[in-house]
């Protein structure tokens, strides 16, 4: 009996024979996510509990093999990506929201829970999970924990990470924690603050502990729009030297302004260069002297018209088109890589120019909507990968657009991750040394390194020799010992 | 007793190479402000930051600032103003930069300017045995690696010497004010979290409540006449908050746990100060018995109680995933001469 065929056998044992798949089509489908990465699944086990949870860690021990968790599957960097006949323990059917306790600011939720449905079911009490990714209504909360995930809002309300207060996680042992706390501070080191953003190599997140945030009373959305990007650009960086920090502040260009209107009828102007999607929130009276001072602020940038949504079915829609962004493009070519990456918001205006640059350079249409606010920049490629040579192309912009936004003192990924697609890019930001004290924090939970390997990390970092025989020491130690 | 004093990152590292192989036991030391929330600790000698104290970049458009470690944060405050800005950090003058960062301070205006670990974005330390390692990146967003600055806030000094840090500051508040009510209590408390719209302090205490607004002037008066409609308040110098905490007490100590829980701790005691919705609480305490008792309530109540100043640490309560946190310890210390026992 094969290796996979054992342990199938195990899993089936340990869940039900409805919980394992086998077959090559879904070993197919689950080997990848929304990157253009493509890998081998082994089996594909979909746990009900944080037993099933556990099993699926004993299971994968006993047979040597490796262990990658997976969300909904729209990572866009390969971190869900199986390599080698991995176990892809999916979680989108541990679903459930556990606990609302508005009281405590807190809810705790199942990691297959979307993120859209956590804030719908939290509308009533007046509070809300603040982080929004794009991919917010398929994504769910245990991807968005694994990635750190941002989206439009977090300029103002901060990453994933600001708003999870626990995790309940299984390791690769089989050993269960958590880690983080209900209260507002925890013992020991901020284990929960590694593991947010740690794309599955450091354990399996069975619960979430999420921060619940107050509603804001009043909210303006304005949309901008300029005859240069370099304008739209610079109003970001003059808004927040106001004094003033959005909600939001998303930038899109021509290409994708027009793809959007296309598609979604929002009513963007289609002449313009660029346009800026500004939201506001606080309080009513705040709210708009921070609209004064915005307008203020792209006046002294030559704004075109300035457009605030009238009521909220106008900024529905407004919202509508920027959200509609990734799919009004399949309107350009049939194919597109999509870059995440960070730059200095003052380098906005410069870099931009560089991507276009590169698109001419290299024959590609581009096209950019991204939050400007935080500098993180979602240039999108469009092409035709029927065309003979366009694949090689794509990967040659891709290397110059990551090193043109390192070299403005950027880096590698604002929000969806290292994965595969980018960790042989991380010795541009990170010494051997740095890489070498990641890979200790790896092996401190997951000394065998079953958990999603090949990610994040290149190949070659590891915990030093000096550091990796204390390490091993320190896991001799009995439990309680002070070091 | 040695003691250290660098001037460079470089000299970190030469003083904790030296250290790591002569097993030198290092206590490092900032402003002393919040020396007394670790553990107690036995060492040779102390290694003090406060000459790495120079500003690496400032620019108020990035929202961001770097600086080393030493750095006091009455000068850090300073040169913010100066831009418009503040890193909301309501710590004394004379605590350092990295010594708030390490002991991964509360902040009172929690509900308005969020924790002290989102503010770090970028970190350059040096660890037990010498070896210089950057985290983060000079960005406000990042998710590029493993984010070993997180592991670093509040390690106490036992993971390695913080030199430097970028952190994410925000536009200081066109108009602030500080509402003091007639009256107190924690039921009080919770009425005034949920009447004023989005304020960044509740602070109650059993005779009155400290109230902090912040914002556009327009806003802090609609929130003003907010509190207006269910109590009767004065205005404090807002220069003022957050108010001292107990100066006369031998020991203040600093319970965490969900806000709900907090009615059932400090039901049992005098005098507290509690940050509604939050979950923080400032309690005084006579001696170790009040301690131990307040702890082992905050205990029962899925929450912790370190000291805020006085004796008594961390207490010997159980860390979670304790191999995971004893193995982090050994890897990035490996001698074992950062402040043993400090945090665990």
């Amino acid at each position: 009996m094969s290796d996979l065929t054992a342990a199938r056998r195990d899993l089936e044992a340990a869940l039900g024979a409805d919980a394992v798949l086998a077959d090559p089509l879904a070993l197919r489908l689950y080997a990848r996510d929304a990157s253009m990465v493509e890998g081998s699944a082994g089996l594909v086990v979909f746990p009900r509990s944080p037993d099933d949870v556990v099993a699926c860690m004993r299971v994968a021990a006993a047979h040597d093999m490796p262990v990658v968790p997976r969300g909904s599957g729209t990572g866009l960097a390969g971190a869900s990506t199986p390599i080698g006949d991995a176990l892809v323990v999916v979680t989108t059917k541990m679903n459930r929201i556990l606990e609302v306790r508005p009281e405590d600011r807190l809810a705790w939720v199942e990691p297959g829970v979307f993120n859209l449905d956590l804030g719908e079911a939290l509308a009533p009490t007046g509070f809300t999970y603040a982080p929004d990714p794009s991919s917010q209504q398929v994504s769910s909360i245990g991807g968005n924990v694994n990635t750190n995930a941002g989206g439009p809002h977090c300029l103002a309300y901060g990453v994933t990470s600001a708003h999870v207060l626990a995790l309940d996680v299984v390791l690769a042992d089989g050993s269960t924690a958590r880690l983080g706390s209900e209260g507002p501070a925890a013992a020991g080191y901020d284990l929960r603050g590694v593991v947010v953003g740690s794309e599955g190599t450091l354990g399996v997140v069975t619960a979430a502990c999420v921060r619940l945030t107050p509603i804001a009373p009043a909210v303006r959305t304005m949309l901008l729009d300029f005859e240069r990007v370099a304008d739209c650009a610079a109003t970001v960086s003059a808004i927040v030297a106001r004094g003033v920090v959005p909600a939001a502040l998303e930038m899109m260009d021509r290409g994708i302004v027009r793809a959007v209107e296309n598609f979604a009828h929002a009513g963007y102007p289609t002449d313009a260069a660029a346009v800026l999607l500004v939201e506001l929130d606080g309080l009513e009276a705040g709210v708009e002297a921070q609209a004064r001072e915005v307008q203020a602020a792209a006046r002294e940038h030559a704004v075109g018209t300035v457009r605030v949504a009238a009521d909220e079915a106008e900024r529905a829609l407004l919202w509508k088109g920027r959200k509609s962004a990734f799919g009004a493009i399949a309107q350009i070519a049939p194919h597109y890589h999509l870059h995440d990456c960070v730059v200095p918001r003052t380098k906005l205006a410069e870099v931009l120019a560089g991507i276009y640059a590169i698109a001419r350079r290299h024959d590609l249409i581009v096209t950019n909507v991204f939050h400007a606010g935080d500098g993180n920049l979602h240039p999108l490629f469009s092409f035709d990968l029927s065309v003979p040579g366009t694949l090689d192309r794509v990967l040659a912009a891709a290397d110059e657009l990551v090193r043109l936004c390192v070299d403005a003192g950027g880096a590698l990924s604002g929000e969806h991750g290292i994965g595969l697609e980018k960790r042989d890019f991380m010795p541009l930001v990170f010494t051997e040394d740095d890489l070498s004290a990641q890979a200790c924090v790896r092996s401190a939970f997951d000394p065998d390194g079953r958990m999603n390997p090949h990610k994040v990390l290149p190949d070659g970092a590891r915990c030093g020799d000096y550091a990796a025989a204390a390490l091993a020491r320190a896991g001799e130690l009995p439990e309680g010992t002070w070091i | 007793m040695d003691l250290i004093h660098p001037h460079t990152a470089g000299e970190v590292a030469e003083a904790l190479r030296t250290a790591s192989a002569g097993g030198t036991r290092l206590l490092v030391v900032g402003g002393r402000q919040h020396i007394d929330k670790g553990n107690p600790t036995e060492v040779d000698g102390e290694l003090w930051t406060t000459l790495l104290d120079r500003t690496i970049a400032y620019d108020p458009a990035e929202m961001l600032c770097v600086v080393e470690a030493g750095m006091r944060i009455r000068d850090l405050m300073a040169m913010l103003a100066e831009g418009g800005q503040e890193w909301p950090v309501d710590a004394p003058g004379d605590a350092t930069v990295a010594g708030v960062i390490a002991a991964d301070v509360a902040l009172p205006r929690q509900l308005r300017v969020g924790t002290l670990r989102d503010t770090v974005v970028e970190m350059d330390l040096v660890m037990g045995d010498g070896r210089h390692v950057r985290s983060g990146a000079r960005t406000v967003k990042n998710v590029t690696g493993f984010d070993i600055h997180r592991l670093l806030t509040g390690s106490l000094g036992t993971l390695g010497v913080i030199t430097q840090v970028a952190l994410k500051v925000r536009p200081l508040p066109k108009a602030v004010r500080t509402l003091v009510t007639a009256e107190g209590g924690l039921e009080l408390g919770r009425r005034v979290l949920d009447t004023v719209p989005l304020p960044a302090a509740v602070l109650a205490a059993p005779d009155h409540i400290a109230v902090r607004v912040e914002g556009w002037p327009e806003e802090v008066a609609e929130q003003a006449s907010a509190l207006g409609g269910i109590t009767s308040f004065t205005d404090a110098d807002p220069a003022m908050f957050p108010p001292p905490l107990f100066p006369d007490a031998p020991i203040v100590a600093e319970p965490a746990l969900a806000p709900s829980k907090l009615g059932s701790l400090l039901d049992a005691v005098d005098d507290f100060r509690a940050l509604m919705g939050v979950g923080f609480a400032w309690v005084p305490c006579a001696d170790a018995d009040e301690l131990s008792r307040l702890r082992a309530r905050a205990g029962e109540l899925g929450g912790i109680a370190p000291v805020r100043r006085g004796p008594g640490g961390l207490s010997d309560s159980a860390v979670p995933a304790s191999q995971i946190q004893r193995r982090i310890k050994a890897a990035f210390d490996p001698a074992n001469v950062l402040a043993p026992g400090r945090c665990f």
